[in-house]
């Protein structure tokens, strides 16, 4: 017992020297992108072909924007800017057409870097299929934070169907990454962690014809999508890490790790055809922006909604914040009261268990005390039901084997073994249950998860 | 005696040891594995002897152990069939589906059976072809916990599915995932076995759906889904003192209250299941617009529907004759609503449509949005948020989505009235004009 807690706080002060070399913010979600210097900040963009990859093995042919110099991806880059920002986007073009990008919600004014390089578009000026020679800048002012979507307004149907969107992201005045992270200048928009929830879907017989560059047999009367993204990606890989290697074009992730009783800022943007009713499973979310507008009469987050399921509209941007912890769930999560020992192992009696007096005797769980995100209200009252025998059940990748928080249990060989922290994984989806699937094969498309992991397990960003 | 006793049983044993490993190596033999199911409805108003004002309430069996309240139900899960409002004679239409089915009534107190071990016994026979769609309401006040037994049914249509099965509390705040339902984070249970789910409701009134969530676009798209109602502290159960969420102001009291769910399905997806092929996912195209599993004029019948004759011959020919009879109907719950002028008249709308959104109107009714997934319609901010609250003629609801709808009946002239998806193409029931998603709202005069 005694080696028990040693190695423990020998692990604790492991962790805790690992959080003190890391950077400032290790262990909270920032959404990667790209930032430039307030009050001017410049980004420099190009288009170019690239190929995805799908859940079902699937490569697809995508036109997409990049950092010059970098790869193209799908999303565009996510630019990251400061409310009050005079930004400049300035773009190049290698496609085969001309292009653009105009900004949902925000007047965006164009102009070429040499004057008459560029050509008159409908929406904006565009910037000519010319591999790249010439740039058209499009400057806007940040005035309003919050979430907002920008996309070629070239042709939207086809460039935006064929990759050419990406978010923009405004920091509200008064943001700090490490002491003020807030999504609009008020308190009640504070968060801890961030993820993109970015919405797209494809008619991956659209990409084909392009490739091909059989442009006049490209029809979008009958479009019938058969892909549906969450960043760029489908279940499964929304889950592998920020610029996973075998996903070239495809650097951001959706998966998001946090303790119980932290925030987590969801950016919801819909850049497809279709609304998507968004469930979060796990909690309800809190509703606290719109469309790059905070709801509220001015005095906090006044106008604000819970919701366990919110459509976002195309278009529709919509910032919501989510928590989770466990109150009133009528039995001891921690598993205090079926296991003393820490981690709970779900094997009460059994080895491992604390005696933490050295009486000899398995401590009950008045010897425990409750964590601080606890519900004292259910601290060690049992675990309610009897689960059935292992027999009898089938197992998700993402189960321990024990229903306690920062726990495993026994399983069959080959069950679970994607959940080594005993995490409470929770599916965050489109409840279109179609969109669960990648080109008819399900699971997959627009879904990822959230994992509520016991404190003592560091968050890996 | 007792020595005799023990060597008479070990001999016993020894017999039935022989008998069931040759069984063992027979089912080995042609590739099937032993399994060591069995239904076990977990209940403390039937397990714990402290258990008392034990009484079936609600659909449940509900009682008090110490200062607890607890309510108990048994659900299975399966396939069946259904009917379609389109059906003639000549051309039933009745529809593969999946779905849950109730069989708390089997139990005590009053139930078909004298004791839990015998209704235990018959519940797997009961739940053959069970399918329900909606399936069963579940009903529920929130000083309550719920044990919610869910045992797996085998699948006579498809015997090739070994399909486990869950249920999602959809929208149940702070969820474990042991309880959650999503099979990739969780449990299901496999069929012959149950597992019982636990939901301590306090603090969680309103409106919110169920459904099972392996693999959820088909076991959605086939029907497994149904209504799932909180009722908050503060409803009394007697008029004029009912309120769908504990308010401050009084501006969620309501008279009488009806449960709504959107549903659709596509009947291609239906018989490509029947007839075990690939299943068309980005293919769906639901032409069965439904409320409570029903499209219009079945949405106005008050009582259950038939028994699909598939479910009855399919059953037969198993052994399981169809008594109490109306037990086995597919759809129990209509969507008729009724009320009376002066009266508030609360509809608890909820959607588990896979593939559209749906606008909802109910024809020259106003109806003022005082709640949305379980939440009173207003802001979260500290101290008090404002008032959300909106009267519409419409709300476009989407798939997982909940709103508590208030229609003041004072002032409003008697008559029958429409409650019905504004996109009038969905006014249909595949093929057959003038029906779908569409119901009355018939006010009586006082």
């Amino acid at each position: 017992m005694m080696n028990f807690k040693r190695k423990r706080n020998f692990l604790t002060c492991l962790a805790m020297l690992l959080i003190l070399v890391a950077t400032p913010m290790a262990g909270a979600y920032d959404i990667p992108g790209i930032t430039g210097t307030s009050p001017n900040p410049a980004f420099n963009l190009i288009t170019g072909t690239g190929t995805i990859t799908t859940g079902d093995g699937n490569s697809v042919y995508m036109w997409l924007y990049g950092v010059e110099g970098g790869v193209p991806q799908y999303p565009g880059p996510t630019i990251i800017v400061n409310q009050g920002d005079t930004v400049t986007i300035n773009l190049k073009n290698t496609l085969p057409v001309p292009t653009s990008l105009v900004v949902d919600g925000i007047a965006v004014s164009a102009a070429a870097a040499v004057p008459g390089t560029d050509l008159p578009g409908l929406l904006t000026r565009e910037v000519a299929a010319d591999n790249g020679s010439s740039t058209v800048a499009y400057t806007f002012t940040a005035s309003q934070p919050g979430t907002f979507l920008y996309h070629s307004g070239t042709n939207p149907p086809l460039q935006v169907e064929m990759g050419l969107l990406g978010v923009i992201i405004v920091r509200p005045t008064g943001y700090n990454a490490v002491t003020n992270r807030i999504a609009y200048g008020h308190v009640d928009s504070a968060y801890v962690h961030e993820k993109l929830l970015l919405l797209t879907d494809m008619d991956a017989r659209v990409h084909d014809k392009a490739k091909a560059g059989n442009f006049t047999n490209i029809d979008f009367t009958d479009y019938h999508d058969v892909y549906w993204f969450i960043n760029g990606r489908t279940l499964p890989d929304t889950l592998s890490t920020t610029g996973a290697p075998w996903l070239k074009n495809q650097p951001y992730d959706a998966f998001v790790m946090m303790n119980p009783g932290q925030t987590i800022l969801y950016r919801m943007v819909n850049a497809s055809r279709d609304p998507h009713p968004m469930h979060t499973h796990g909690n309800h979310h809190l509703i606290i922006g719109r469309q790059g507008r905070f709801l509220s009469t001015g005095a906090g987050a006044d106008l604000s909604n819970n919701a366990f399921t919110t459509v976002v509209y195309p278009g529709d941007t919509v910032d919501a914040i989510m928590t989770w912890r466990p109150v009133a769930v009528g039995w001891d999560v921690v598993g205090h009261g079926d296991d003393v020992d820490n981690p709970p192992l779900g094997d009460f009696p059994g080895p491992g268990d604390i005696d933490n007096n050295n009486n000899g005797i398995l401590d009950s769980c008045a010897a425990q005390p409750a964590e601080p995100w606890e519900d004292p209200a259910d601290h060690c009252k049992l675990f309610p039901v009897r689960l059935p025998s292992l027999q009898d059940l089938t197992f998700g990748q993402f189960w321990g084997g024990s229903p306690f928080l920062g726990a495993l249990g026994a399983l069959p060989p080959g069950e679970g073994g994607f959940n080594p922290w005993g995490g409470f994984f929770f599916m965050q989806h489109s409840h279109n249950e179609k969109e669960l699937t990648n080109n008819n094969i399900f699971p997959g498309g627009m879904a990822t998860f959230l994992v509520v992991i016991a404190p003592s397990t560091m968050i890996v960003e | 005696m007792t020595i005799k006793l023990k060597k008479e049983r070990s001999d016993t044993m020894k017999k039935k040891r022989i008998i069931t490993q040759t069984i063992l190596l027979v089912l080995v033999a042609f590739g099937f594995f032993p399994v060591w199911a069995h239904v076990s409805f977990q209940c403390p108003c039937l397990d714990d002897p402290t258990a008392s004002n034990v009484e079936k309430a609600n659909g449940n069996i509900e009682c008090n152990v110490g200062a607890r309240n607890i309510a108990c139900k048994h659900i299975t899960a399966g396939d069946g069939f259904a009917l379609m409002a389109d059906r003639t004679a000549a051309a039933p239409n009745e529809m593969f589906i999946f779905g849950f089915h109730d069989v708390t009534y089997l139990y005590p107190p009053n139930g078909v059976y004298a004791t839990k071990a015998e209704a235990d016994a018959a519940v797997m026979g009961d739940g053959l072809l069970g399918a329900e769609t909606s399936s069963p309401t579940l009903n529920m006040r929130e000083a309550q916990e719920f044990y919610l037994t869910l045992t797996t049914a085998p699948m006579p249509i498809r015997p090739d599915l070994f399909d486990p099965h869950t249920v999602h509390f959809h929208g149940f705040t702070n969820a474990a995932t042991v309880f959650d339902g999503e099979p990739m984070v969780s449990v299901a249970i496999n069929q012959g076995a149950s597992l019982t789910y636990y939901y301590n409701l306090a603090g969680r009134a309103g409106t919110f759906l169920y459904h099972c969530h392996v693999e959820a676009t088909e076991h959605m798209q086939m029907g497994m889904l149904g209504n799932l109602i909180v009722r908050a502290l503060k409803d009394t159960g007697v008029a004029p003192n009912r309120f769908a969420y504990n308010d401050t102001d009084n501006s969620t009291r309501f008279d009488v209250d009806y449960p709504v769910q959107v549903i659709s399905f596509d009947p291609r997806f239906h018989d490509a299941n029947q007839n075990i092929q690939p299943l068309p996912f980005a293919d769906m195209l639901d032409t069965y617009p439904l409320f409570n599993g029903r499209g219009y004029p079945d949405t106005v019948n008050p009582n259950f529907l038939p028994v699909p004759q598939q479910k009855i011959d399919e059953r037969a020919v198993r052994g399981f004759p169809n008594t109490p009879y109306e037990t086995h109907s597919s759809q129990k719950l209509p969507a008729k609503i009724t009320a009376t002028v002066g009266q508030r008249l609360l509809i608890r709308l909820s959607s588990v449509a896979t593939v559209d959104l749906y606008t909802i109107s109910a024809s020259g009714l106003p109806m003022q949005i005082v709640a949305k997934d379980a939440n009173i319609f207003r802001g979260r901010a500290l101290p008090a948020g404002l008032s959300l609250y909106q009267t519409v003629n419409s709300v476009n609801i989407g798939g997982g989505e909940s709103y508590d709808l208030i229609i003041d009946l004072a002032g409003v002239a008697a008559g029958t009235y429409f409650l019905y998806s504004t996109n009038l193409n969905e006014l249909t029931n595949d093929k057959q004009e003038f029906g779908g998603m569409m119901t009355e709202i018939v006010v009586n005069p006082l």
